[in-house]
């Protein structure tokens, strides 16, 4: 009964459809990131939840109420803009106030609110100020303030770390998660940065071409994604994608890589649709070994230290580059030959389709 | 500005300093009329640059009474067209940048088109509708075919699109009606296209001349603008030259401060309805 | 922004609301515009006057003006004043806004002077030009006894009428084109000028290769504006000559309102002004093919 229910949404903009019949439902308290590149169609989801757009067909709920045909005012959701959307010439206190005005609620609740709010997002000393006097990361503050201070059932985040810098971004994103944590309320954030969705949420959409690939929890969509595309766009660096011929051996399917070499994979054979697949491995699942004592050999092309951990990128014989891990400390030089060992078991497979093919366990 | 590189050379200065100084001295020769006798100037009037000087023009302005019911008429006649321009302009300038409703882009055009009209094409019919209702001579003809003028409607289109929209979402969501979002959000942001239609609109109306010739034709009624043609026609025979250019200036002065005050507006407005 | 969702509940109040605001100007837009525009598209196809219609003639209006010597001739002086007046109203105003477009407070001080005319009404500049041009006490009369010369009555000579009215125009007007031209020269990046320093360029040349290009759509608006604005010359040849001597200095718009006011022949003025709508339009729309295709160019 609480939480969000999407049932058969559609949307089309002239006669191009952007949302086909999406049936989605969203646990109350629940975390949500809609994940994808920009023109997916992530943002006009998220509009037609907050009754920005009009959906076509289908209906949508929130807590129980059917909010479709309701302004976007009644219906008790709140909404953190891309560009913060300040009103610019009142100061914060009267931005903060301004919806609740509107909500006709009593002036000593709303002056009580505003100051918790203030207090626990720690922007007290900026309440007197406009919007111009404020930097990024103040106003960005104000933003979500304006939201909480509603007590809204549902909050919706429009892509709003993509104006902060590299810092001032991580730091917020642990703030959400702490804001989630506290207030406890249904989130819905959208995104196109996949580090934001996976560190946030509880559950990741993962929209592409106003499709969804997959619904699932960050670790499923890292470990089994349904498609090549989650395979790709998650996760750093991205996943290797090689061309391979599929035969069975032992009910898996034995891939064999453009230069000759066979990887055993989990992936049961009799699946699968035809022979020519392709392969996915994430960099961690390919080790740095010494030349000719691993599944595959190849010379290595860039080495990339990163501290912790070392990306090594190693041409095969006929040119496919595959990224591998190493110890943060490795001593491997460009130039190099080395082998690489392969957890066969942690491989995908991906049909011409974009269909994922998973071992049995992940 | 262009910087020291494009300096131009002090002959260009010192000439258009000189020019400057031609393009005063009709206005200050005028002055100078408007303080001297009016039987001294009857005969001379190059005895305008000598003493003595007199207060007397402007006393008898003081006096005489129907320059400042002209003045007030002008007055009430700028004000309200000013006034009733900025809100039937924003209003629509909201409704056609933001809100959707039928014919809305064909509408615009049409305003658009009213742009080319000159005041020649409409005066005689507006004449004749006036006359048909017998409303010539009052406040009302005075001021109702100015608000037709398409460049405020224009311009405040134009201004209420530059803002972004997610303010109008977030005022949605902020549970704000249409109105609201109108009143208390938009409208303020648009200070500064106001004081330009404003201005633009003020002197347009003060300094009007055809329509209020046509219209207002009970001496009570004649806003100043007129007011000084129709004393002018006369001049040599009845109050004399030096009341004459009291009255000018009287006139031309109040302009001329509103101007002074009012420059950064004035200069913008005329860039922006030329623009247009 | 579609607001549809409340039309499913509430049946289409929305879609409408929105005209609402747009309503009141439009009513007075229909009522002062295209109203008064109808009516004189259809008295200029009649007889009618003061008391109304007395008979519908067609284009019968239209053929007679083009017969009528004196409309002809009001035809002719405005073209003859727009020739007089435009290319001066830019060249000056050009020239100005070059000298004046820099930040110091004597050229601030400069510019205010060249547009404080402009904010006149036609009464107060025709009064103030009148005393200057009459010969017997006139400023310029004064001018020229003290050195000696004979005074000219500019207004009454028929040589001199239409340049005097032209001049008047001039000192009034001059401060819009060169307002249009300063905010033209400020767009004109300044990385331009500095790399064609750097180039060696001289002053003439950076005018020719840089400025005038850079505000070439400005001159064409420019142009247009003004034989838009001086097609309407009406208040200062009315206060100033009257029209003439002989009529030399009488425009089309003195020619409506006589026609209209004096006369109370409404029909024929109405048709002599949709003849100078179409005038003005024509001079529009060359003006602006001409200039479009020399950006195309």
């Amino acid at each position: 009964m609480t939480g969000i229910k999407l049932s058969g949404v559609s949307k089309r903009f002239g006669d191009v459809p952007v949302i086909d019949n999406l049936w989605l439902d969203i646990r109350a308290g629940e975390f949500v990131v809609f994940l994808g590149p920009s023109g997916c169609g992530k943002s006009t989801l998220l509009r037609l939840i907050a009754g920005l757009e009009a959906i076509d067909a289908g209906q949508i709920e929130v807590e129980g109420r059917r909010v479709d045909h309701l302004a976007p005012g009644a219906r008790n959701i709140a909404m953190v803009f891309q560009q913060y959307a300040l009103y610019p010439h009142m100061t914060v206190r009267e931005n903060l106030a301004f919806g609740l005005r509107n909500a006709k609620v009593p002036a000593d609740e709303i002056a009580r609110r505003i100051e918790a709010t203030a207090r626990s997002l720690e922007i007290t000393e900026l309440l007197q100020r406009r919007p111009s006097q404020l930097s990024g990361g103040q106003r960005q503050r104000v933003a979500i303030a304006r939201a909480t201070v509603k007590q809204p059932a549902l909050f919706l985040f429009d892509e709003p770390l993509s104006n902060l810098d590299a810092a001032l971004r991580a730091r917020t994103r642990i703030e959400l998660a702490q804001l989630h944590q506290q207030l406890g309320t249904t989130m819905i954030f959208v995104t196109h940065d996949q580090v934001e969705a996976m560190t946030l949420a509880d559950r990741i959409v993962v929209i592409n071409e106003r499709r969804i690939e997959q619904i699932g929890t960050p670790m499923e969509i890292y470990r089994r994604p349904a498609t090549r595309f989650v395979a790709s766009f998650v996760g750093t660096p991205r996943i290797n994608l090689v061309a391979v011929h599929v035969t069975g051996l032992s009910g898996n399917a034995l891939a064999r890589l453009p230069d000759g070499a066979t990887i055993s994979t989990g992936v049961s054979y009799s699946s699968l649709p035809q022979a020519n697949m392709t392969l996915g491995l994430r960099a961690e699942s390919v080790r740095v070994a010494d030349s000719g004592a691993g599944d595959i050999n190849g010379t290595v092309r860039v080495v990339e230290r990163l501290g912790d951990r070392t990306l090594v990128h190693v041409a095969l014989s006929e040119g496919t580059l595959i990224t591998a891990e190493d110890r943060g400390n490795s001593t491997v030089q460009t130039g190099q030959a080395v082998g690489l060992t392969v957890d066969g078991a942690a491989a995908h497979l991906f049909a011409a389709d974009g269909t994922a093919y998973h071992g049995a366990q992940q | 500005m262009t910087p020291a590189i494009n300096r131009p050379p002090r002959l260009a200065i010192a000439l258009v300093t000189m020019a400057a100084v031609l393009m005063l001295m009709p206005m200050l020769w005028v002055a100078i009329l408007s303080f001297k006798d009016n039987t001294a100037l009857m005969a001379d009037t190059s005895s305008a640059f000598g003493p003595p000087w007199t207060l007397a023009n402007f006393r008898s302005i003081v006096g005489e009474g129907q320059v400042f019911t002209w003045l007030t008429n002008s007055a009430i006649v700028a004000i309200a067209m000013t006034a009733g321009v900025l809100m039937l302009s924003s209003l629509a300038g909201y409704g056609f940048a933001r809100l959707e409703f039928p014919g809305r882009k064909l509408l615009f055009v049409i305003v658009l088109f009213g742009l080319a009209v000159p005041e020649q094409a409409v005066i005689i019919g507006r004449h004749q509708m006036f006359s048909a209702v017998s409303l010539h001579n009052t406040y009302a003809a005075l001021v109702l075919p100015g608000l037709s003028l398409p460049f405020g409607v224009f311009l405040m289109t134009q201004y209420f699109r530059a803002i972004p929209r997610e303010i109008d979402e977030a005022a949605l969501l902020d549970g704000a009606s249409r109105l609201r979002i109108f009143w208390r959000i938009l409208l303020p942001l648009t200070l500064p296209a106001q004081a330009t239609l404003g201005i633009f609109t003020f002197f347009h109306a003060w300094n009007d001349y055809w329509w209020p010739l046509i219209s207002a034709t009970d001496r009570d009624m004649l806003t100043l603008t007129v007011g000084i043609a129709a004393t002018q026609m006369n001049f040599a025979q009845t109050e004399g030259l030096g009341f004459l250019m009291a009255q000018a200036i009287f006139a031309g002065v109040p302009t001329l401060l509103v101007y002074l005050v009012f420059q950064k507006y004035i200069v913008r407005a005329v860039a922006g309805a030329a623009g247009q | 922004m579609s607001g549809s969702w409340k039309s499913r509940a509430s049946g289409g109040w929305s879609r409408w609301s929105g005209a609402l605001f747009v309503a009141p100007y439009l009513a007075v837009f229909i009522l002062m515009l295209v109203v008064p525009l109808f009516i004189g598209i259809r008295l200029s196809l009649t007889h009618g006057d003061l008391f109304g219609i007395k008979s519908f003639v067609g284009v019968d209006n239209f053929t007679r003006l083009f017969a009528d010597p004196v409309f002809l001739q009001t035809v002719w002086n405005t073209v003859r004043f727009v020739l007089l007046t435009v290319p001066a109203m830019t060249v000056i105003g050009l020239a100005l806004a070059l000298v004046l477009n820099y930040q110091t407070r004597w050229a601030a001080i400069l510019r205010a002077i060249f547009f404080a005319s402009s904010v006149l009404s036609v009464t107060v500049v025709t009064l103030i030009w009148r005393l200057v041009l009459i010969p017997e006490g006139g400023l310029a009369a004064v001018l020229a006894k003290a050195i000696n010369l004979q005074p000219v009555a500019f207004l009454s000579e028929q040589a001199l009428a239409m340049p005097s009215v032209a001049l008047t125009t001039i000192w009034w007007g001059i401060g819009l084109p060169m307002v249009l031209f300063l905010a033209a020269l400020q767009q004109v990046p300044r990385d331009l000028y500095e790399a064609a320093a750097l180039d060696n360029a001289s002053k003439a040349r950076m005018l020719r290769s840089i400025t005038l290009p850079s505000i070439r759509r400005t001159l064409a608006l420019v142009v247009i504006v003004e034989v838009i604005l001086q097609f309407q010359l009406f208040g200062q040849p009315q206060l100033m000559t009257g029209g003439g001597p002989n009529n030399s200095t009488r425009p089309v718009v003195l020619f409506i309102y006589e026609t209209g006011w004096k006369q109370w022949q409404l029909g024929y003025a109405a048709a002599a002004s949709q003849i100078l709508f179409a005038m003005i339009a024509i001079a529009a729309m060359v003006q602006y093919f001409l200039s479009s295709r020399k950006d195309a160019a």
